[in-house]
């Protein structure tokens, strides 16, 4: 188990390590950032402090490992776009919002998608699986951009229930949760449905109901807790997805979250914050999926052993 | 099988019950409401920075609490004194100026009086290390004196008759309180400047909004009719649209295409009374230099030809082009710099725009056969950029409507998608081989835009290379009388035009959308970086 989950971390780490670089390798071809960062009318001798400044004038190698080293102390360097702000720092601050949303969107997933999928599952061929593949079909083929227009206009402006945007109370998070949630909702849904559906056919499910035991007890003792498998293990996935796919919905709703950080940088060409935010979105990615592994492992015991 | 449908029935009318009553519940409880009258909310698009210190963004917004010097009239743009300067002079050839602060103007917040203090500590900051903003640089090479207390002169290294431009739309120098900063330091300005402006800061949402509360008895008079005016930075044009339909904006900045779409719905869309921005297609490199250097030889794009050019120009239909982008309030501009506000207007020119620049397809398809296109040339296809700017994302579209009518005269063209800066790189570098969109914004006065589009003088990389535009250039720098300037402007404005040198497109206004239910009217000149300014004028219902 230790050395598995040590290979798993070091694995992560390379990962990581790639992921700088393709970071540092995209800013470079993104542009100079003397044209990003100093004004049009910057004089020749502005520049050429700039580019001494921030190292410019090195091998790329160099600049390379320059940035690995700060990145690795957190350190990416100031905001140009919010001046003063520590880039990482502007970025975590950030993140209890897209946690917030991001917690409501993964319990409305819940909620909906497990009854659903389960439901879909036992009354095969029924009005409820059908509604249910159809919801999954509409949330799995619906940008959520889309989607997040469509609840605004809905929701707030003709029914006037809901701020269109911004941020403040527990009415802010209501829109952009389901928007995020949707697609999700959708996913996990199916999963759940066709984990099921497999495993109340297994023989030893058949024996249960033969032994009388209740159909409540056969679906949610028996088949949910062998079929949890699937869906157990596509939640960490499904939770990372929800954190970093909230880039374009908290941009719709004017959220200002991890995922509106991302888009206002990269709109403003703040290359600190970028950098900053690609590699925050890395890590969180790569926790969840050694989180899903460790997950599998204790689930599926096969995996230790092999 | 009954049984079931009405429990399905039963089920769904649940559901719906309990959707009205969340709904109930959360529109009495949870939804904001329209904002109240006494608050105006103002949605844009988010700055390029965000910060209460100006001098570190690139001066797209000044705040409304803080004041410049010099004060644009509403409706006609020209220069006033409804900002702190009561009144300026210049000394004969332009490199001194001194302006004579209101007496009475004072910061908000008990902290003093205006004074000349303040302007020279102001200035000192503006020129740090730390500031971003456009057209700073020259200040850089400004020094500044208070003469009394309410006189100041700055001392230009070269004459400049267009000085005023700098402390008005440009907008290069906002005063801040010189009492202020020595009582709390730069924190102070940071937690919340004081200004002289008719508005109070109140504070702001990172990345959300910022509030200023108005000021009653204003030194200047003003009045705003409002307790309160909030600017909500909202990046997403379809949210901007749905706060103002659903009530909770007054004012948003939209796309034509929405804006169109506002206009069906009943709101008022607002120009600003005079063109905040003129638009171009401009050609790059040094294709009017006949000794064009190797490494910058632009006389091998097809453009260098001036029959090419002229039936680039001719292939346009610009009405129909306007007409797809704009909209209501734009007009045809003879040459991209030139404005009837400034000096170097010419009639003339403008009289004569229909008969040497209108859409005449078969006439640019003759100019293209004299010239033997594509035959006789290296490089025959055109590479117009698309790409998208902040405030202007028209400017993909205008390549590809451009594109479309040169295609129909037989122009060969090559899209290239590119971001801005990538295309700034590339001009910066020489090394530009492509006809690129661009803005002039603010409208400058027409003696600088045209040396920093079109000569060696101020952008040297956008220099289009013509011995004679680079000569009178040159000489107009040091040229201080206003007559000859003009004439000199009036030369330079007829070369470009009779060379072909760009592909003109527009003066545009800035506009606004404003709640039909809430706003009566709002004048604005449209001469800042925002094109939106006198937010004290913002007339409601």
């Amino acid at each position: 188990m230790l050395r598995y989950l040590l290979q798993r971390g070091a694995s992560s780490l390379f990962a990581l390590l790639i992921i700088t670089v393709i970071v540092f390798s995209l800013s470079q071809l993104s542009g100079s950032p003397v044209d990003a960062l100093l004004p049009d009318d910057a004089t020749q001798e502005q520049i050429d402090i700039f580019i001494r400044e921030w190292g410019l004038d090195q091998p790329l190698w160099k600049q390379y490992l320059t940035f690995l080293g700060n990145a690795v102390q957190g350190d990416f360097g100031v905001s140009l776009k919010w001046p003063g702000e520590s880039a990482m720092g502007f970025v975590l601050d950030r993140m209890p919002a897209t946690l917030r949303l991001g917690g409501l969107a993964i319990l409305i997933t819940l909620i909906i998608a497990l009854p659903l999928g389960i439901a879909a599952a036992v009354y095969k061929g029924s009005a409820i699986d059908r509604i249910a593949q159809g919801f999954a079909l509409l949330g799995q083929s619906m940008p959520n951009f889309w989607l997040g227009i469509v609840l605004i206009w809905i929701f707030s402006v003709w029914l006037g229930w809901l701020p269109t945007s911004g941020i403040g109370s527990f009415a802010h998070l209501i829109l952009p949760a389901i928007a995020i949630a949707w697609f999700q909702i959708s996913a996990l849904a199916r999963l759940t449905r066709s984990a099921m559906l497999e495993v109340l056919d297994a023989e030893y499910i058949k024996l249960a109901r033969v032994k009388g035991v209740s159909e409540w007890a056969v679906v949610f003792k028996h088949a949910l807790r062998n079929a949890a498998v699937v869906p157990l293990t596509y939640f960490g996935i499904l939770a990372a997805s929800i954190l970093t796919g909230s880039v374009v919905i908290e941009s719709v709703y004017s959220y200002p979250g991890m995922g509106w950080v991302a888009i206002e940088a990269i709109r403003g060409r703040d290359f600190p914050v970028v950098q900053a935010v690609i590699i925050a979105y890395a890590v969180i990615y790569m926790l969840s999926n050694l989180l899903v592994d460790l997950l599998y492992v204790i689930v599926n015991p096969r995996i230790k052993h092999g | 099988m009954k049984s079931r449908i009405a429990d399905v029935t039963r089920g769904a009318s649940k559901v719906f019950t309990a959707a009205l009553l969340a709904g109930t519940i959360l529109s009495t409880v949870n939804a904001q409401p329209a904002m109240a009258q006494s608050t105006v909310v103002v949605a844009v698009s988010p700055l390029g920075a965000d910060s209460n210190l100006y001098w570190t963004t690139t001066g797209a917004f000044i705040l409304p609490s803080l004041q410049t010097l010099v004060g644009q009239d509403p409706e006609t743009g020209k220069y006033d004194n409804s900002q702190l300067a009561e009144s300026w002079e210049h000394n004969e050839d332009f490199s001194s100026w001194t302006f004579r602060l209101h007496p009475e103007a004072k910061f908000n917040d008990d902290w003093g009086p205006v004074t000349s203090a303040d302007v020279v500590h102001s200035f000192n900051l503006h020129i740090g290390d730390d500031a971003k903003l456009s057209g700073i640089s020259q200040f850089r090479e400004i020094s500044v004196g208070a003469v009394d207390d309410h006189t100041v002169q700055f001392d230009l290294p070269a004459p400049d008759p267009n000085f005023l431009f700098s402390h008005a739309g440009r907008g290069s120098l906002a005063i801040y309180s010189k009492a202020q900063f020595d009582a709390e330091g730069i924190e102070g300005y940071e937690a919340a400047p004081a200004g002289s402006g008719p508005f109070r800061y109140e504070g702001r949402e990172t990345g959300q909004s910022i509030t200023f509360s108005t000021i009653a008895d204003h030194w200047t008079g003003a009045s705003p009719e409002f307790d309160e005016i909030q600017f909500r930075w909202v990046s997403e044009p379809s949210t901007r649209m749905a706060m103002l339909s659903a009530g909770e904006a007054h004012a948003v900045t939209l796309p034509r295409d929405l804006q169109d779409d506002a206009a069906e719905a009943g709101e008022t869309v607002l120009a600003s009374s005079e063109g905040a921005m003129q638009t171009t297609m401009l050609f790059t490199g040094q294709f009017m230099n006949p000794e064009a250097e190797e490494n910058r030889d632009a006389r091998s794009y097809a453009w260098a030809d001036v029959r090419v050019r002229e039936a680039m120009n001719r292939a346009l239909d610009r009405d129909a082009i306007l007409e797809a982008l704009y909209g209501e309030g734009v007009r045809t501009l003879p040459v991209y710099t030139m404005d009837p506000r400034f000096p170097g207007y010419s009639e003339e020119i403008a009289a004569r725009f229909d008969e040497a620049y209108g859409y005449d397809p078969e006439r640019a398809m003759e100019l293209l056969e004299e010239a033997g296109y594509p035959d006789n040339f290296e490089n025959p296809k055109i590479p117009l950029v698309v790409t998208s700017l902040a405030g202007n994302p028209e400017f993909a579209q205008m390549a590809e409507l451009v594109q479309a009518y040169f295609d129909i005269a037989g122009i060969q063209t090559e899209m290239r998608e590119q971001d801005w800066a990538t295309g700034n790189t590339a001009i910066r570098g020489f090394s530009a081989d492509f006809v690129t969109p661009m803005r002039n914004a603010p409208v400058r006065p027409s003696a600088l835009g045209v040396q920093i589009f079109f000569t060696s003088q101020a952008s040297p990389h956008l220099d289009v290379g013509d011995p004679e535009l680079n000569k009178l250039g040159a000489d107009l720098v040091s040229e201080t009388d206003p007559e000859t300037r003009d004439a000199m402007l009036d030369q330079m404005f007829t070369r470009i035009f009779d060379s072909y040198a760009h592909l003109p497109m527009a003066t545009v206004p800035a506009s606004v959308v404003v709640n039909s239910d809430l706003v009566e009217g709002w004048t604005f000149p449209g001469t800042t970086s925002s094109g939106l300014s006198h937010f004290e004028l913002i007339d409601l219902k």
